[in-house]
């Protein structure tokens, strides 16, 4: 019967990271993966000559080995910085709006404001004040942070301060905007729905449309890529995230591919162990799950297991989108096709909102488009010759559901001709181009990530659900949680969430 | 003010605060209850990709001399859908030895009542030779699948289909042959289809037929080994596809079959300027003569025996069968699917040791910098020490 310090179950970013730290402070961990890799999310594979990256598209916080970002620090703590190549993007996304017209914004917040300013002249005040307004939010954030951290055993100090000077006093911008959306922010500043747009972009990253993405999350993404620069891994996550399992291993702790957990084993109401597909018992001080809440409540332990606090407490927490991606491989060079940036967002109307209310339906005649060529953050992707593109939309997972098994392969493909139509008004000759092409679907993500609807971010994150009201409350003692569901979703962030997870279990331990 | 936590009480007196509070409540009591998804997600994985098909044999048919079409139905009557060309993996245990095989469904992907495969028989073959010989009617089958590329893809394949296939080749063809004429589609298929001998052609009058109803479906049989009156004799080569095919460089390719006539295939489009990506193909395993390969190391007969550790178990491995036979002959089990290279199921670390990766595994960078292998197409040239 082993013994751990720590058992983790799944090994996506959240999950490996958490191990990696405990790993490297000399823990006892075992990752418990279902699939024959890891990653998560953090993934590729392979069709004919191409390899596709699954998720990543823009790795933030890592900035240069000089001036490392909170990413590249963990890589560095993890030993693992020099095992794999970074490639610096410079340009954070490009919109293409309706009608042909696109802008491509610089990952530099005095060149992006001036080619706005430029592109917007009617709004370039506007412009200049927003940016203005994006910084101080953030200087902001990191100053209320660092007030935090410095009492933490001490919350009511900051309270009593908060209280007695009024918290909109202190922290203006914060106040001001902190749990507003996107549109609600942006409509303040500016009229033309068009620079809106070039404004909005990350609304994406988070599977929210801009009326209900917290305009917060958008502030934070546009400061942190502009600071740290959007970054490209040689390779792929999945790299990154076969560089962590050997970090785990090298430091004498376990991560066991294809072993699947079914159930966590309680002991007088506390998490002490797991139970593997196999029917073999792990014990552990301490359990995280890297896998959903909802289906490690309502999957990994019994109804009469999860306390009634905790089904009352997730009913706020709505099951979040996933997508419909075409993974392409060309055979010719990018820019035969025309693509000359790497992440493009598509706009066919200046309606994002309601464009998005299409992700309820298996169509994708209105959604907006996302299309990333990793070609151009790095040519050795494919091939000399060819490229890698994938576009897609994001979709709820209901209406794949729904869908019956003979349905199935006709409505996909019909899903993805669509979108290759879309992309061949501003591509000419994407189609004839195309060697290879994976299509997934919601159906395919809920597959391969396990999560309920597929979802690729988590739980929905708006205002209620995010930022200050991420599901990180525990309910079952031993037992908790690292990944996208219970905090922001992406790789920076759940690679620093699940480290920050380690380090309150190493301090519990000491 | 001072009761309540430090976040609601902030969030208080921020704008759109409290209402955002209030939705949170209202939220709260409307939302759907966790318990619901019990299941949810396993039921729905499972109609698509159950992780076990546990089939029965209902009827086993010959199909030429040395092949038999075999009925498999499902044990609990559910069968999962599959694009006509993909295959199922077979698992069977064989002198105490359990294995698997690929094999490509041959029946319409239009119907899910059975799943049909035809097997031929390979000479020495462990696993062809049991199917054919000592299966039977009720016996029982795991697989797993369906599973594979090779199909036809609306939106970058053309409409017009040259299906070239040579002896059991012609399986995956014979699904998509079927799958289109069944449901009427609007596709045009030409099939040529190379075979020793009319007799050793599996499928013949099934296709004749089907050529004689159906004015999209044109097929020629060619014979390498014997000249007969009304059919082809001779190999698949290049005039012999412009001959058949009008509109060349308007129509996708798809080549399956022996090592050998694929690879004449290639040369014949190449020849022909059929640029790659018309281009599809499956190659039913690895050759079986691996040290005649390109980059075989000199002087190796595949005769060599060498030590392979994993975990705490030692076992031997000859250098001409793959590091997957290796282990499964040794009773270490590995998770397979498709036995040539290209899922990477049977992934493994290298931990210290040589292979020789043989043609069409197709690796992630990731593998090639940490050292990871997928075991059905690497060959020990050294003793191997592995890690799971
Ligand atoms: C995707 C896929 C689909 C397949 N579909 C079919 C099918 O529909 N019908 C069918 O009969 N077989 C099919 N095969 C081949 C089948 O899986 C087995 O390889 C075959 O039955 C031989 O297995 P065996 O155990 O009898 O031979 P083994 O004991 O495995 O020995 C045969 C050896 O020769 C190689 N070999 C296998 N087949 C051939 C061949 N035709 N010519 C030369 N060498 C060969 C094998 O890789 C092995 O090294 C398919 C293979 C793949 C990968
Ligand atoms: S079994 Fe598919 S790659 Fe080896």
């Amino acid at each position: 019967m082993a013994h751990y310090d720590v058992i983790v179950i799944g090994a996506g970013n959240g999950g490996l990271a958490s191990a990696a730290t405990l790993a490297v402070n000399h823990k006892k961990v075992a990752v418990f993966e279902k699939h024959n890799i890891p990653g998560g999310c953090g993934t590729s594979f392979r069709r004919g000559r191409f390899e596709f990256e699954v998720a990543l598209h823009q790795l933030n916080g890592m900035n240069t080995k000089e001036r490392p970002g909170p990413t590249r620090q963990l890589f560095r703590k993890w030993g693992v910085e020099d095992a794999i190549e970074w490639i610096p993007i410079e340009t954070l996304y490009k919109i293409n709006l309706p009608g042909g017209r696109g802008v491509a914004l610089p990952a530099d917040k005095k060149k992006a404001c001036q080619l706005l300013c430029k592109e917007f002249p009617a709004e370039a005040e506007a412009i200049r004040r927003y940016f203005q307004m994006v910084w101080k939010f953030n200087e902001e954030i990191a100053d209320f942070l660092a007030k935090s951290a410095a009492s933490p055993a001490n919350p009511s100090e900051l309270k009593k301060f908060i209280t007695k000077t009024g918290f909109p006093k202190i922290y203006k911008v914060l106040a001001r905007y902190g749990v507003r959306s996107t549109q609600d922010v942006l409509d303040e500043f500016f009229k033309s729905r068009e620079l809106q747009l070039c404004l909005s972009a990350y609304w994406c990253f988070m599977g929210m449309p801009p009326e209900r993405f917290p305009f917060s999350i958008l502030a934070r993404c546009m400061y942190l890529y502009t600071v740290d620069k959007p970054y490209y891994v040689r390779g792929g996550s999945q790299v990154m995230s076969q560089a962590l399992m050997d970090t785990i291993r090298r430091h004498g702790s376990e991560v066991f591919l294809n072993c699947g957990i079914r159930r966590i084993l309680l002991k007088n109401g506390r998490a002490v162990g797991v139970e593997d597909e196999n029917g073999n018992a792990h014990y552990a001080h301490k359990i995280i799950s890297n896998v959903s809440p909802t289906i490690t409540y309502a999957g990994l332990l019994k109804d009469e297991e999860v306390p009634e606090a905790c089904r009352q407490y997730f009913k706020s927490y709505t099951t979040g989108i996933s997508a419909l991606t075409c993974f392409i491989g060309l055979d010719c060079p990018p820019e035969d096709i025309g693509f000359t940036d790497s992440f493009n967002l598509i706009y066919d109307s200046l309606d994002a909102n309601q464009d998005f209310k299409n992700a309820y339906f298996t169509n994708t005649k209105a959604d907006p488009i996302v299309a990333t060529c990793y070609t151009i953050d790095d040519p050795c992707v494919s091939p000399p010759g060819t490229s890698i593109i994938t576009a897609g939309t994001l979709k709820y997972g209901e209406a794949w559901e729904k869908l019956s098994p003979e349905e199935y392969h006709r409505t996909k493909y019909e899903a993805a001709d669509q979108i290759i139509r879309r992309l061949e008004t501003r591509f000419p000759g994407l189609r004839e181009h195309i060697e290879e092409m994976e299509v997934a679907t919601p159906l395919t993500h809920m597959r391969y990530l396990g999560h309920p609807g597929g979802a690729i971010y988590g739980y929905e994150q708006d205002l209620k659900s995010s930022v200050f009201f991420f599901p990180q409350d525990e309910f079952i003692p031993g037992l908790t949680f690292s990944s996208g569901w219970v905090n922001t979703c992406g790789f920076g962030p759940n690679y620093a969430y699940g480290d920050k997870i380690a380090q309150s279990i190493l301090k519990e331990g000491r | 003010m001072s009761g309540k936590p430090i976040k609601d009480m902030i969030i208080g007196t921020m704008r759109n605060g409290p209402e955002t509070l209030k939705e949170l409540e209202m939220a709260k009591k409307t939302g759907k209850d966790i318990s619901q998804e019990r299941d949810v997600v396993k039921k729905k994985v499972a109609q698509y990709h159950p992780s076990v098909l546990h089939l029965v044999v209902s009827e086993i048919e010959a199909v030429s001399p040395i092949a038999k079409r075999i009925r498999l139905v499902s044990e609990d009557g559910y069968l999962p859908p599959f694009e006509a060309g993909q295959y199922i993996n077979v698992f069977c245990e064989i002198d105490g030895v359990r294995t698997s095989r690929p094999y490509s469904l041959s029946s319409s992907a239009k119907q899910r009542a059975f799943y049909e495969i035809t097997v031929a028989a390979v000479d020495g073959g462990f696993v062809s030779g049991y199917l054919l010989q000592c299966l039977k009617p009720g016996d029982r089958l795991e697989a797993n699948g369906p599973a594979g590329v090779f199909h036809y893809h609306p939106v970058f394949h053309s409409k017009k289909s040259v299906f070239l296939g040579g002896g059991s080749g012609i399986t995956p063809f014979v699904s998509m042959i079927r799958t289109v004429l069944e449901s009427g589609e609007d596709r045009e298929i030409t099939l040529l289809y190379g075979s020793r001998t009319e007799e050793a052609a599996m499928y013949h009058e099934e296709l004749s037929a089907f050529a004689k109803k159906h004015s999209n479906f044109h097929y020629t049989l060619i014979l390498s080994d014997e000249e007969k009156e009304g059919m082809e004799h001779g190999f698949l080569n290049a005039a012999r596809i412009q001959a058949h095919v009008p509109d060349i460089l308007d129509c996708t390719y798809y080549l399956c079959g022996p090592a050998v006539m694929m690879e004449f295939c290639r040369k014949a489009l190449e020849e022909l300027q059929i640029p790659g990506r018309s281009i599809r193909r499956e190659v039913f395993g690895t050759r079986r003569d691996i040290w005649n390969e390109p980059g075989w190391p000199e002087g190796m007969t595949g005769e060599e025996i060498f030590h392979i550790q994993i975990g705490e178990k030692q076992i031997e491995a000859k250098s001409g069968e793959s590091v997957l036979t290796a282990l499964e002959r040794s009773g270490v089990r590995v998770n397979v699917c498709c036995r040539s290279g290209e899922c990477s199921l049977c992934r493994v670390q290298l931990v210290s040791g040589k292979v020789f990766t043989a043609q069409g595994a197709l690796l992630r960078y990731a593998d090639e910098c940490f050292g990871y292998i997928h075991s059905c197409k690497a060959y020990p040239i050294s003793d191997l020490e592995l890690r799971f």
